[in-house]
């Protein structure tokens, strides 16, 4: 049974920061309620922005609070539009990736370490659709809900120092992709041409929180034809359906 | 326009920050004292936001391509303006080809150089604060020359600011307590309470860290939202503040929340300095 979302508690972490903290998994209900809460928060004078986690929403306000209690009550009061707000749907955007070796370093390694083929790890990886809980990390990371359980693997136990621009990770229970080249301990599984972060375009990534995900296999003959477009500029991706 | 003759240890532009975009995972930025930047804009009339540069420990060397004024706040960097010592937290008037050198950070660890009209480079996602992979370059690395804006400031004579004194040997970090605090054990709010905490060599613009440890056994918790000034607690015991160039969200247990003040003292401290946590009453 999935607890009551209403239920959460209020911290005044700083007077200009409440945190709003759910005591429950994250789940679709309550991804559904936080982004619900965060559009009408953000509709408030007194708010500047809020930026979300797993089961919490950080509220940023203009001013130094007076009193916890006031923000408590007007909290209450905001309660009976946030279940009324529309919930965001979110797009659904393809993501092409590469699998071949020379774009999937850890491949083989991660199948053997969860004994399955190769080819059955990309189609696992492939088939689902991903929830985008929220960004975070670095600038375009995306942090993905939904990874089939048959590719859950603990992580490297040496992180790699400098993991190339798009290239797409599994580890422990969570698959990403890294928007910009980082320290990284996940296993590298295929690379994807396009761009998570551009900070020239507006908005700066495709996705946002609420948003869905999928990958989907290309050859390299198609990654190479693909990386052409996107340097020449010709190229964006679009939401699917 | 001010050409960079050295670039000193570690100079950036900054401003107030990146405000708009946490959203995209993009950190917030800007000046790491901002209460010594806020200053310095003031001193010159100019806009809140202007871009000012950032200088860390040993600071750069300028030549001033126009006739303009400058102020210096927060850490005092032995400036000289051609050869002479100049004042800090004051307007100075610089002339076309009038060389600035700023030397070692004396007391404090970040100098503060604004000048009239704010540096103007290119503004990324509506900051001009530079950061690795957004701007073009992540600091000031080589020679130079940065676009400034105009200004007709000119000081009024008799004129004063009323500046609080800012206590860079003041030890004390004013503190709120975090989200994962309460789950703490006696002995361990103990030691945070009353221990002093030696700054480690870790320390820059996303994060200090202290040699001191805290044992614990608090759970990892679910990735959530953090911001400049969290104290974050490591699996290993390592306290870790954030400071403006951090990532958005962290997984580590949040012990403190850092009032402002408490944050711009301590991006004035360097290595090895001492700092003790004071736990503020709750906000109720």
């Amino acid at each position: 049974m999935t607890k009551n979302p209403l239920n959460f508690r209020v911290l005044a972490l700083h007077p200009k920061v409440l945190l709003l903290e759910w005591d429950q998994e994250p789940s679709e209900t309550l991804l559904a309620f936080l982004l619900s809460f965060q559009i009408i928060l953000e509709k408030q004078v007194k708010v500047t922005r809020c930026t979300m986690g797993y089961q919490s929403l950080l509220v940023h306000l203009l001013v130094d609070m007076k009193s916890l209690a006031w923000w408590k009550q007007r909290l209450l009061e905001l309660q009976p539009k946030v279940e009324n707000q529309t919930v965001n749907k979110g797009r659904h955007w393809k993501i092409p990736i590469c699998y071949e070796p020379e774009y999937a370093p850890d491949l083989l390694a991660l199948a053997e370490a969860v004994q399955l083929k190769p080819e059955e790890v990309v189609q696992l990886h492939t088939q689902t659709r991903y929830r985008v809980y929220f960004l975070g990390f670095l600038p375009g990371f995306l942090y993905l809900n939904g990874l089939d359980k048959r590719l859950y693997c603990p992580r490297k136990e040496k992180p790699l120092l400098k993991v190339p621009k798009g290239v797409v990770g599994i580890g422990g229970m969570q698959t990403g992709i890294y928007p910009s080249s980082s320290p990284g301990g996940w296993h590298l599984v295929g690379t994807t041409p396009l761009s998570l972060f551009d900070a020239q375009q507006q908005p700066p990534c495709f996705a946002t929180a609420g948003d869905w995900i999928s990958f989907e296999s290309i050859d390299s003959k198609n990654y190479k034809a693909l990386q052409k477009k996107i340097n020449q500029g010709t190229f964006r991706l679009k939401p699917h359906d | 326009m001010i050409e960079i003759l050295q670039h000193g240890l570690y100079t950036s532009i900054q401003d107030m920050g990146r405000f708009d975009y946490q959203s995209f995972g993009v950190p917030l930025s800007g000046a790491l004292d901002q209460h010594a930047y806020r200053i310095g804009n003031q001193l010159l009339n100019n806009p809140e936001r202007a871009a000012v540069l950032e200088c860390t420990l040993k600071g750069p060397k300028i030549r001033f391509h126009k006739n303009s004024y400058i102020a210096l706040t927060g850490a005092d960097i032995q400036p000289q303006l051609n050869g002479k010592p100049i004042k800090n937290q004051t307007p100075i008037e610089v002339k076309e080809n009038d060389v600035l050198e700023l030397g070692t950070a004396k007391i404090g660890c970040r100098a503060y150089l604004a000048i009239a009209g704010g540096i103007k480079t290119e503004k990324v996602l509506g900051s001009r604060s530079q950061f690795k992979g957004l701007t073009r370059e992540e600091r000031i690395s080589k020679k130079i020359l940065l676009p400034t804006g105009d200004s007709n400031f000119k000081p009024v004579k008799g004129a004063r600011l009323q500046i609080p004194n800012l206590d860079f040997n003041q030890k004390t970090l004013e503190v709120y307590v975090g989200p994962e605090y309460h789950l703490l054990k006696k002995a361990q709010k103990k030691i945070l309470e009353e221990s002093t905490f030696t700054l480690s060599e870790l320390n820059n613009r996303m994060a200090y860290q202290f040699n001191e440890k805290l044992p614990h056994q608090l759970p990892q918790i679910w990735t959530a939202p953090v911001l400049p000034g969290t104290v974050q607690c490591t699996p290993d015991g390592s306290l870790i503040i954030l400071m403006r160039d951090a990532q958005v969200t962290g997984g580590y247990p949040r012990l403190f929340q850092l009032t402002d003040g408490a944050l711009h003292q301590l991006a004035q401290k360097k290595t090895h300095e001492k700092i003790q946590f004071k736990i503020l009453t709750s906000i109720e």
